[in-house]
């Protein structure tokens, strides 16, 4: 049924982004009822604040329209390219304002989580996550807790090496050494799903 | 440093550029490089696909209306023109929008009906379509006690002869149902499904499909929408 269409199927986001680049105004609309929910909750998750997301949310998407037409499939998926854009935009409003932001250093993900270890308990399905977020939160979930929680200090928080090694109170070459070891393990946990 | 020849750094680099912990001078130095190296440039790409998937791993949450309002506003768009091949979105909003046109149009014509063509006092479904310009295209005329269905283009309105016009009921949700073809491009009686009448049918449409109609293996349509409009119901 289409009905039962992921709404984040990326051929569906490829073409209304390719229909936003044609300056088609419904497939831009389209493009932005199926992804702004999601996209808004990872610039909150940044932010922590709704006025800053929704700021960041809407010159997201003023850039999104702007660029679609450099828009390269072969390079990005569609969330790929859209989550990429918000994390930008939301680090530079962070520097420009110097809004201090909180940084949780608690689990990781907790829900994501959560939802792989017990899948009755809540489905992976309910958190909305396309194939590839599917397959990252597996082999995230293969690492180590601590390790994990080094990779999402720096991707969620723009953090360096010596800012995590300071949030997790270790040092500064266990974090890097951490970080390179989870991200090789990484690798190869998606090359092998991508084969399977 | 030579880092065209190895291979782990540059793995290594390109991760942490995309995680973000590659910082400072590193960091424009990097780019750099890139700059002059398409295949460093792939790798780059490859982590990104790789990590930018986190981005998923919060829970959804909606904005305030006011946000999408702020994005027309800044780009000042215009109401969308194209509307077809939008069969699985599930806003309907635009489809809405549309409706409430044709039924205007749709209320003039019962009356231009009622004094000619209406012979049986049984038609109790009127449908005006119209094409992308507002202009009447198709009458459709539904007897829902005899299952009837009675589709005529309206003079003026032209179809090549290697297309079919195909009916289609949309549902609020899911997919859209045939309704069935007018094989000569000029009228058709067709029979009138429940379905085609439902309280869920959000709209009725015509598309312009190979000869013969949608050839779609789900029995979707393949072509474009050419004219749509909703049903009156007549006391």
């Amino acid at each position: 049924m289409l009905s039962d269409v992921n709404p984040l199927d990326p051929q569906q986001l490829r073409l209304w982004l390719q229909g936003a680049a044609r300056r088609d105004a419904l497939a831009f609309r389209l493009l932005y009822d199926a992804t702004s929910s999601k996209l808004f909750g990872f610039a909150l998750r940044i932010l922590h604040k709704r006025e800053l997301a929704e700021e960041v949310l809407q010159e997201s998407f003023v850039a999104v329209w702007n660029n679609a037409g450099s828009y390269q499939s072969h390079l990005a998926s569609p969330m790929t390219w859209m989550t990429t854009i918000v994390r930008n935009k939301a680090f530079d409003l962070l520097r420009r304002s110097n809004e201090a932001t909180e940084i949780d250093g608690e689990q990781f993900d907790s829900e994501v989580l959560d939802a792989l270890h017990d899948p009755q308990a809540t489905p992976i399905e309910a958190l909305e996550m396309s194939a590839d977020a599917k397959a990252l939160a597996w082999c995230m979930s293969t690492l180590e807790g601590a390790h994990r929680q080094a990779v999402g200090l720096a991707f969620f928080h723009d953090l360096s090496h010596s800012e995590v090694a300071q949030q997790l109170a270790i040092p500064i070459g266990t974090v890097k050494s951490w970080i390179r070891r989870s991200l090789e393990r990484l690798k190869t946990c998606l090359a092998k799903r991508e084969r399977a | 440093m030579n880092l065209r020849d190895n291979l782990p750094l540059r793995e290594k680099l390109a991760a942490e550029y995309v995680l973000g912990t590659l910082k400072g001078g590193a960091r424009r130095r990097f780019e750099g490089w890139m700059h002059n190296d398409a295949a460093l440039r792939r790798t780059t790409s490859e982590w990104q696909q790789r990590l930018a998937p986190l981005a998923e791993f919060s829970a959804a949450q909606k904005p305030r209306a006011q946000v999408w309002r702020g994005i027309e506003r800044r780009l000042n768009l215009t109401p969308p023109a194209r509307f077809w091949q939008f069969w699985r979105n599930e806003s309907l909003l635009f489809w809405r929008a549309l409706g409430l046109a044709s039924t205007a149009i749709a209320a003039l014509l019962i009356v231009v009906l009622a004094g000619r063509t209406l012979e049986a006092p049984t038609i109790n479904y009127v449908a005006t379509l119209t094409d992308e310009k507002s202009q009447g295209a198709m009458l459709l005329t539904a007897d829902s006690a005899h299952h009837e269905l009675d589709a005529r283009l309206l003079a003026g309105v032209a179809v090549a002869d290697d297309k079919t016009l195909q009916l289609w009921a949309v549902p609020a949700k899911g997919a859209p149902r045939s309704l069935g073809i007018v094989a000569d491009n000029h009228s058709a009686k067709l029979t009138l499904p429940a379905y085609a009448i439902g309280g869920d049918v959000a709209l009725i449409a015509v598309t312009l499909e190979p000869k013969g109609g949608s050839r779609d293996p789900n029995g979707a349509p393949s072509g474009p929408i050419v004219y749509k409009g909703n049903w009156v119901k007549l006391m």
